[in-house]
């Protein structure tokens, strides 16, 4: 019998559907995972789960049936809920031991020599027993989710709800968290729903649900997905018609391609339900530019750069080059110093020690950076762009900004949509439009002046995998059409896949360095880039 | 020029499409100026009057005759002097009055009669008048034959109108709100949206975009003073413009430019509109305190007279009030185009140095 059970659960908000009539059943000591981009209904249905949102349809827990947030209150003992964000729910000023007394108090729970017992084991299993009078403001982004994940299970819940517990956070403590996970529920016994942004996880979980626009679109053991999709997917292939996409070495077909299958993987789903819905954004044939590119070897040099912010460093002696037409992948947990680095290299922060030489000139000051802003494009997080204008008047003014003839811009920027496929969305204001649609117009911005150095700023965070799989292949084409250098962060490890060199940043120190062939050789054993990325963690670790 | 007009013209666009900066603005220059001229009233109106008369009428009752609306209301009558004191408690009566037994008898035997007033002071300035009102009743009902009269002659404001005059203030007052937060705010918004990092790569003279920006917000100010002189001074109010509209809208605009200095200071030193928001009334209160608007100069404690030669707003209040009102000639308004031009060219000279140093 399961012990958590939705049917037809909907969630409406005032101007679109969170999520469509979910359905699905849990038993006690199951891992469910949630797994898909921003947006597309993960956080809603955990809300309506945990009882915090409206809702229609029916849930029940343990026979329990509620239909609001109200008729919920009588199973809210049972259940925890650990909203997305990391430390979102701890206090800078608290240590440690001080939350875990907080958090005891709330609930209401009496400080026996049991409550004593399993606090010392929870702290113990988040490797946190050492950092008891720590303040959480001094935790590291691993550190902070692990004391929050800690502090939700105190009161012992039956029914563990985690919003994204591991977005942005180092390998090293993701794969912390999932031990914590594991051990949990195989001895309390507890169902535990968790989202996540990175598909790797889904090995962890016992059923995977894969959440796309506000639907659920499908359920089941990781083989079985994988299974389901079998049929459909095929080692590289050209593409012909309509209903057939390529990404990393396979093409996906709904019709039979007569060529040879390829293993499947479970971000597969997304792309064959994308094919089955034709849902995907236009692809990209080609991109034209007007000037001719001319780079010396070394686009970028930075040398012992160093960043801090008060007592604390952010970057320590970063050194960095960015050759000549190359994809240069900056990866790294939230708080490693990716964005301050970029910044730094920007401009944007003063560079407190070291040497920056860019396009073969040193910068010193802020005059000398002056010359070269017209040849850098940026592309910064969540695509900040001007909400109340609309696609159209956004890259008219960047394109003024730039001094950009207004013919020429016109014409450049109704290029750049029918190329980068918004062509439709034009006279939409950004706040309106899918993140995809977004990320597009945010490059194209960055691309009107016609740049020759790109740096983005975690270009693919919450983004779904098909259009972050398409904005690789508009960061390929770029390479090879224009011959620019690219500058990318992320946090997901497997885009280390698409560089052709990665920079890896452990707290805000660099501990790895290397083009792609020659860590794949010097660790034989690595299935993945996330266990290179997990054994650079571990040497370093300490 | 192309990029100072570019910026110009996104700023009013984000302006307009923004509809909870528009409908603010346009509140505080009408309904918010109407409501404050219109609301505010010094003089007794409507002051509810109780008493307790145990003189058994007669004179008492002649005085209170004289109690007329619409400055009071109809008087009511408590049969004892606890009940009255109970009905001032509960803030049912604002003034009572109490004739004792024997001041009938004493007055007409021409001794001294006493009245007993209760006043409910928290309503000050009311109760005050009201009893300076009665003061002045009484002493009609004696006859000192002194050869002593007052002939009063109002200049400059000859009803007496305090609407027209609390209206101006209350506008000058919120032009400096308006220009000092919208002019933070366009500043903050990028903070806040991300998009200031962006703003800072383009290739442009950040000064170009400072002056942009802040001349946008001084604009759209400009835009609503026109409305409220147009709507609620001039139409609701009958203020009168003895001066030249020109001169006041010159007074104006270089005002503008020292509150939009204010603005580019806040914006510097905030990280979100909660902060502006917070930010601006701390720094504006004491301009506005020091200004004259509330509190006439000559009446401040002379530091603080010392003070409010500091403050631009004093010398645009002053010179509008000169312009409405005097009629004075433009040469004769110099002295406030200057206060108001030294400090502003410094304040905005200030806040733009503090903002530029972001850039």
């Amino acid at each position: 019998m399961s012990t958590l059970e939705l049917k037809d659960v909907t969630v409406l908000y005032k101007k679109h559907i969170g999520i469509k009539s979910a359905s699905f059943a849990a038993k006690s000591g199951e891992i469910i995972g949630f797994i898909g981009a921003d947006g597309s209904g993960k956080s809603s249905l955990m809300h309506a789960i945990a009882g915090v949102i409206r809702f229609l349809g029916e849930i029940s827990y343990k026979g329990t049936a509620y239909h609001s947030p109200k008729e919920a209150e009588k199973i809210k003992e049972y259940i925890a809920l650990m909203p997305q964000g990391i430390g979102l729910v701890l206090y800078d000023t608290l240590s440690v031991g001080e939350h875990l007394d907080f958090f005891a108090d709330i609930r209401n729970i009496k400080k026996d020599a049991k409550f004593k017992e399993y606090r010392e084991k929870l702290l113990h299993m988040a490797g946190l027993s050492r950092f008891i009078d720590r303040e959480a403001r001094n935790l590291s982004g691993g550190m902070m989710q692990k004391l929050s994940l800690i502090c939700t299970l105190l009161h012992r819940p039956k029914l563990l709800i985690l919003d994204e517990p591991t977005t942005g956070v180092d390998p090293l403590s993701r794969l912390e968290l999932w031990e914590i996970l594991d051990s949990i529920r195989r001895e309390e016994g507890t169902v535990i729903l968790v989202s996540t942004a990175y598909m790797q996880e889904a090995a962890k979980m016992d059923r995977v649900l894969l959440f796309d626009d506000g639907e659920i679109i499908a359920n089941g053991t990781t083989a079985e997905l994988i299974d389901s999709i079998r049929p459909y997917v095929y080692k590289e292939d050209v593409c012909q018609s309509k209903s057939c996409l390529s990404f990393n070495k396979k093409s996906y077909s709904l019709e039979n391609l007569n060529g040879a299958h390829s293993e499947p993987t479970l971000e597969g789903l997304f792309f064959v339900n994308a094919l089955k819905t034709s849902k995907t954004l236009p692809k990209i044939e080609r991109l034209e530019r007007s000037q001719k590119v001319d780079l010396p070897e070394v686009v970028m040099e930075a040398r012992d750069i160093c960043k801090y912010f008060g007592g604390f460093i952010a970057n320590e002696e970063i050194d960095m080059q960015l050759k000549r037409g190359e994809i240069l992948g900056l990866l790294g947990a939230n708080g490693a110093g990716k964005t301050t680095f970029i910044k730094m290299l920007l401009g944007l922060y003063p560079i407190d020690k070291g040497e920056l030489t860019l396009l073969g000139k040193s910068i010193r000051s802020g005059k000398d950076r002056q010359s070269l802003k017209s040849k850098i494009g940026y592309v910064s997080q969540h695509f900040a762009l001007y909400k109340d204008m609309t696609v159209r008047e956004n890259l008219i003014y960047f394109a003024n900004m730039h001094k950009i003839p207004l013919a020429v811009a016109i014409e450049r920027i109704e290029r750049y949509s029918q190329e980068l496929g918004f062509a439709r969305y034009m006279d939409e204001l950004p706040t309106s439009l899918p993140l995809g649609v977004n990320q597009r117009f945010s490059i194209a911005a960055a691309l009107l002046h016609e740049p020759v150095i790109l740096f983005l700023d975690e270009p693919t965070s919450g983004v779904d995998a098909i259009a972050r799989a398409q904005f690789w292949e508009i960061l390929q084409k770029l390479k090879e059409e224009w011959g620019i250098s690219i500058l990318i962060t992320t946090h997901y490890m497997s885009e280390a896949e698409y560089c052709d060199r990665v920079v890896l940043l452990k707290e805000g120190k660099k501990i790895a360095d290397d083009t792609l062939e020659q860590l794949y050789s010097t660790h034989p054993n690595a299935k993945s880039f996330e266990d290179i990325f997990l054994s650079f963690y571990r040497e370093k670790q300490g | 020029m192309h990029t100072f007009l570019n910026v110009l013209g996104k700023e009013l666009l984000s302006f307009f499409r923004s509809v909870m900066l528009v409908v603010v603005v346009l509140y505080s220059f009408t309904l918010d100026i109407y409501v404050a001229g219109e609301g505010i009233e010094l003089k007794p109106r409507n002051v509810a009057v109780g008493y307790v008369d145990r003189s058994g009428g007669g004179m008492s009752q002649k005085i209170l005759a004289k109690l007329r609306t619409p400055d009071f209301r109809e008087p009511k009558r408590f049969l004892s002097q606890k009940a009255l004191s109970q009905a001032i408690f509960n803030k049912e009566i604002m003034v009572g009055i109490v004739f004792g037994s024997d001041f009938e008898k004493n007055y007409r035997a021409g001794k001294k009669a006493q009245i007993d007033m209760l006043l409910d002071a928290t309503a000050a300035s009311q109760s005050l008048t009201t009893l300076f009102y009665l003061q002045n009743i009484v002493a009609d009902f004696q006859s000192f034959n002194l050869p002593l009269r007052i002939k009063s002659h109002k200049l400059f404001n000859q009803n007496a109108d305090n609407h027209s005059f609390m209206a101006l203030t209350e506008m000058l007052s919120l032009i400096t709100m308006l220009v000092v937060i919208l002019t933070a705010i366009v500043f903050v918004k990028e903070k806040e949206e991300g998009t200031w990092d962006i703003m800072l790569l383009m290739p442009v003279n950040p000064k170009i975009t400072i002056l942009a920006k802040s001349f946008s917000q001084v604009l759209i100010v400009m835009m609503g003073v026109v409305l409220a002189l147009g709507f609620v001074l001039f139409w609701k109010f009958n203020i009168p413009l003895n001066g030249s509209f020109w001169a006041f809208m010159l007074l104006t605009f270089l005002y503008a430019f020292s509150s939009a200095g204010i603005g580019l200071f806040v914006a510097a030193v905030s990280k979100d509109v909660m902060q502006v928001a917070q930010l601006s009334i701390i720094i504006m209160m004491p301009l506005i305190f020091l200004s004259g608007a509330w509190t006439p100069i000559y009446a401040m404690n002379p530091l603080f007279q010392i003070l409010s030669l500091f403050s631009p707003l004093r010398y645009y209040i002053e010179g509008s009030e000169s312009i409405f009102y005097r009629g004075t000639d433009f040469i004769d308004l110099l002295p406030y185009f200057g206060g108001v031009l030294i400090l502003g060219v410094l304040l905005y000279w200030y806040g733009f140095q503090k903002i530029g140093k972001l850039f």
